[in-house]
């Protein structure tokens, strides 16, 4: 799978692979997200099913199983895992290149 | 008290179910073909959010990891089923106004999935009137008159058998006016929900 295709993430994406690196369902994703990104990135429940649906068919998380009847837990997967270091390398460049020329 | 309204903008229909509720109609349910139940109550402010998802027949564990995300970020599903399409939120807490969405792109795949949905209805519709056609060798009048040699028939005789023959032709015609007419409606609502995400968000 050609990953690069993924780059860059959106603000959100990242921040629902980073909380996916441990096992969440929809709602602790939502708050996981919120915390992760210091109260900056809140995403409504429509938006957040959406996004993880998208994760899902594009591969860079699954849904695990859990003794939750109801709820779906979710986990990033090899691929999203790739990503997120990928994206990660990508964004240490970006900050490099800025305090080579002095930010 | 029932209400026969069609929206294809989600937005409106969210503002016609609130302006009933400042009336003291209630949205109860929705049923096929367009038709708004309501219950009478006092006035209040609702501030419904719709959502437009097909979770299909198998799609049940589906639906409730969905109801249930929904629930536990503060908001009531006040009605849908897995195969009903749009699903009616309200906040739990009265006093909250918030929204089911949070960027303008998660609200354009909300339009993006009922055309999807109204093209895989118009299909169907194609579908079924092709076939029948193709079982009829595309001759619908035989079809519809099945009598033999109705058609060379002359005076009494070809009345009688014509008028016999009616009632069963209507049943063989209604369907197919109520698929025509669906496939027709799904086509224009398509159109409208295209013009909707492509312009509106």
């Amino acid at each position: 799978m050609n990953l690069e295709k993924f780059l860059p993430l959106t603000e959100t994406t990242f921040y629902i692979l980073m909380a996916l690196t441990e096992p969440g369902h929809g709602y602790a994703i939502m708050n996981k997200v919120e915390e992760l990104s210091g109260g900056k990135v809140r995403t409504a429940a429509g938006t957040m099913y959406g996004a993880i649906e998208n994760l899902i068919k594009q591969k860079l998380i699954k849904a695990v199983p859990s003794e939750d009847k109801r709820r779906k837990v979710y986990l990033i997967t090899d691929e999203g895992k790739q990503i997120l270091q990928l994206e990660t390398e990508r964004l240490k460049h970006l900050v490099l290149v800025a305090q080579n020329h002095g930010f | 008290m029932r209400k026969f309204k069609v929206f294809i903008d989600i937005d409106e229909e969210e503002k016609f179910l609130r302006e009933m509720a400042e009336k003291g109609y209630i949205f109860k349910k929705y049923s096929y073909f367009g038709f708004y139940h309501f219950e009478p109550a006092k006035p209040q402010t609702l501030n419904y959010r719709v959502d437009y998802r097909m979770f299909g027949i198998g799609g049940n564990p589906e639906f409730l990891n969905y109801v249930a995300m929904f629930e536990d970020a503060g908001w009531k599903h006040v009605y849908g089923t897995k195969i009903s399409g749009s699903q009616y939120f309200l906040p739990q807490h009265d006093e909250e106004v918030n929204d089911i969405f949070s960027d303008s792109e998660s609200k354009r795949q909300r339009y993006i999935r009922l055309y999807q949905q109204c093209i895989v209805s118009l299909a169907c519709a194609i579908i079924y009137f092709i076939a029948v056609l193709a079982i009829n060798n595309f001759n619908l009048s035989s079809y519809l008159f099945q009598t033999p040699g109705l058609w060379e028939m002359g005076g009494t005789k070809f009345w009688r058998a014509f008028w016999f023959e009616f009632p069963f032709m209507l049943l063989r015609l209604i369907p197919i006016l109520i698929f025509t007419t669906g496939g027709l409606c799904y086509a224009i609502w398509a159109i409208k929900a295209k013009k909707l995400f492509e312009n509106k968000y």
